[in-house]
């Protein structure tokens, strides 16, 4: 049986900037990894380059289910059953998540389900109050991350990407959206989770846990690895694999924040 | 057909009122004096017209008016008018509507100050000059209506330049709502010259919304004045759909200390549409505040222009005003202007504008497609989205579903012609 995601020697580049080196990653279905990495190490340029973001380049092989990614456009990715909650999801005046559950609801062959899932989801997660609001408009930090946890619940992927959807969460906020993933998880999913905090895996059982320095994954681990790094910090890695960008000045650094 | 000549003006038309008499004077002057505006003129920047007036004539009487159409709302009171004449006129409660020449001339002694100057430019003066019988709204002091009265202008005999022309009083303390719907058959040339002016009183309030849904070989030149007193309160919304040249020329002046002006509009061009919105915004006493919100796209090879002007006069200080103007650009042969201006000469006064020129945004397509919407359908939403901050903005929302569907179908049509 094929993985839920199978990453062979991925490389992104923005312009003339290479930011992912050769990455490799494999997460199987029923499963749950952890990605952590120093600000500007290309964390969220691997969702991008996943994802089909235009002005990215990519070389090498990103299946999901088996099926290559890599050439498609976004949406086709999409509906090759990848997800992703986003570090900083866009806003988009004017539609409320209804409209756009509907729009796709319309679109496809499964809109009832769509539609099923989107008022299971909205209870169960407490959502309904961001269905009639603009999808991002002046949603706060948490209330975003909240929203984009409750659509990857409608939209059901294969594969759900979630990068940093800890980052400006309460403490109980924290808890629920863990709870959101925890019951996210199934057999026909594979999770990858991005996070820069240990916080988030005291209610999360992750499988592996990788630490991706300089645009290529350089160490993984059993759940322990997080803790560890939680101690040393990442300063002994980046000494041995390289600054978050080749060559990265200051101002390379800042923008990856 | 009668031509703009002045044995031609017709009698019928002359009213008691004294200042009406002047400006039709003056603008028959007027008319003989101006010749057609060019581009050159900072008003017309943008703009070239391709007929004189002169050669144009009034429809000998009204055609048959058009069936009722998307933009058909109840109103508690109705009038319509045909090829610039008032053809029908049904009353409303606490509401005179009567056609100016029938109008007790006490109603109309506070329009004068609203007129629109004869020698604006060849199209009033030909409106005062050659226009027909006016139409009058009028609330009483202290009246409150309890829905839009609802008029219909419409030009129907193809050929023919017509010349409506609306008054609208809203006495102190009154509350007045008014829709306009402008229209004219898809088949055949028209080309008209509306003009509305409005008087809104001391602490009265006009809810006004004009809606151009012109046939698309119809030339409009609006021109349109509010005066507000003190505390008086305009919300405005304006959609412009319709027309091969939509033009509205506006003013309002802001006369009275503590007025508000809230303007919202929407327009949408396509094939080879004209939209040219010009706006002058008059803060003319203090503790004012103003505030114009504009959205529009284009598509094809149709241009839209937006020119505004907020001007703050010296004794208006304490003044809040603000200028809005966002443009879709939707295909390479597309193209919008967007000048806002600021002429300020108090120095207490809070004022803005902000004005943006651009195609749809990539991180919005990008962000929906990775929802699992295809492109086409992205696009879509992103353009309804678009235009839906202006339409829940509009003072008559009973309007909102039939302009949001003129908006989007117009995309959506574009889109399925492989258009955009
Ligand atoms: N559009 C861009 N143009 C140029 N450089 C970019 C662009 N986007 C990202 N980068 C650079 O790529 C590197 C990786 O950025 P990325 O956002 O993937 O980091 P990250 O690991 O997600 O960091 P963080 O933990 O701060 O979210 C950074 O050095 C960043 O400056
Ligand atoms: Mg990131």
């Amino acid at each position: 049986m094929s993985l839920a995601l199978e990453v062979r020697n991925l490389r992104a580049s923005i312009g003339s900037i290479e930011i992912l080196r050769g990455l490799d990653l494999e997460v199987g279905f029923g499963e749950l990894h952890v990605l952590m990495g120093p600000n500007g190490s290309g964390k969220s340029t691997l969702c991008h380059a996943l994802m089909g973001k235009p002005g990215y380049s990519t070389t090498g092989s990103a299946l999901v289910a088996g099926r290559e990614l890599l050439g498609e456009d976004v949406e086709t990715r999409a509906r090759m059953g990848l997800s992703e909650a986003f570090q900083y999801p866009t806003e988009i005046p004017g539609i409320t998540l209804r409209d756009l559950f509907e729009e796709l609801a319309d679109q496809r062959d499964d809109g009832d389900a769509i539609r099923a899932r989107v008022s299971e989801a909205a209870d169960r997660l407490d959502a309904t109050r961001f269905l009639d609001r603009p999808v991002n408009g002046g949603l706060s930090g948490g209330e975003k991350k909240r929203s984009e946890i409750f659509q990857l619940a409608v939209l059901a992927p294969s594969v759900a990407v979630l990068d940093e959807i800890d980052s400006g969460l309460d403490v109980d906020a924290v808890r629920e959206v863990a709870e959101a993933v925890e019951r996210m998880r199934g057999p026909d999913i594979g999770v990858l989770l991005i996070t820069h905090y240990n916080r988030i895996l005291q209610y999360l059982k992750p499988d592996r846990v990788h630490v991706m320095v300089a645009g290529a994954i350089v160490q993984s681990g059993g759940p322990e690895l997080a803790e560890e790094l939680e101690e040393r910090g990442y300063t002994d890695l980046v000494a041995e694999f390289g600054g978050p960008t080749p060559d990265a000045g200051e101002d390379d650094f800042l923008a990856g924040l | 057909m009668r031509p703009l000549t002045v044995d031609s003006v017709d009698a019928r038309a002359d009213s008691e009122i004294p200042w009406l008499t002047d400006l039709r004077r003056q603008g028959l002057e007027a008319f003989q004096r101006l010749p057609m505006p060019t581009s050159v003129e900072e008003e017309w920047r943008y703009i070239d017209l391709d007929f004189d007036l002169a050669d144009l004539g009034l429809a000998d009487k009204p055609g048959a008016p058009m069936t009722p159409g998307p933009y058909d709302v109840d109103g508690l009171g109705r009038a319509t008018i045909v090829d610039g004449s008032v053809v029908v006129v049904e009353p409303a409660d606490g509401i005179t509507i009567s056609r100016i020449a029938d109008a007790d001339p006490l109603l109309l002694a506070g329009a004068a100050d609203a007129a629109i100057p004869a020698d604006l430019d060849r199209f009033s003066a030909a409106s005062y000059g050659f226009g027909g019988d006016g139409l009058m709204v009028h609330a009483a002091q202290g009246s409150v209506a309890s829905g839009p009265v609802v008029v219909d202008v419409q030009a129907v005999t193809p050929g023919t330049l017509s010349l409506p022309r609306i008054v609208l009083v809203a006495e102190r303390q009154s509350e007045l709502s008014v829709i306009i719907l402008y229209r004219s058959p898809d088949e055949g040339v028209f080309h008209v010259v509306p003009h509305l002016q409005a008087t809104v009183g001391d602490n009265a309030r006009l809810k006004l919304t004009t809606v151009q849904a012109w046939g698309t070989d119809t030339t409009a030149i609006g021109q349109q004045r509010v005066v507000l007193g003190r505390d008086a309160h305009l919300h405005h919304g304006e959609a412009g759909i319709g027309a091969a040249l939509g033009r509205l020329h506006f003013f309002v002046d802001i006369d009275g200390p503590g007025a508000h002006s809230e303007i919202t509009g929407l327009y949408f061009g396509e094939a080879d549409q004209v939209l040219d919105y010009r706006a002058f915004i008059n803060h003319r006493a203090p503790h004012t505040t103003s505030n114009m919100f504009l959205k529009g796209a284009v598509e094809d090879a149709s241009h839209s222009v937006f020119t505004g002007l907020i001007r703050i006069e010296a004794e208006a200080q304490r003044v809040n005003a603000y200028q809005t103007n966002r443009n879709l650009v939707l295909s390479d042969e597309a193209g919008a202007e967007s000048v806002p201006n600021l002429e300020i000469l108090a120095n207490d006064v809070k004022c803005g504008h902000a004005s943006t020129v651009g195609p749809l945004d990539a991180d919005q397509r990008y962000y929906l497609m990775s929802r699992g919407l295809d492109r086409l359908h992205a696009d879509r939403l992103q353009v309804r989205g678009f235009f839906e901050e202006a339409i829940a903005r509009l003072p008559h929302q009973q309007l909102a579903d039939p302009i949001r569907a003129a908006v989007n179908e117009k995309y959506v049509r574009a889109q399925d012609e492989g258009r955009t």
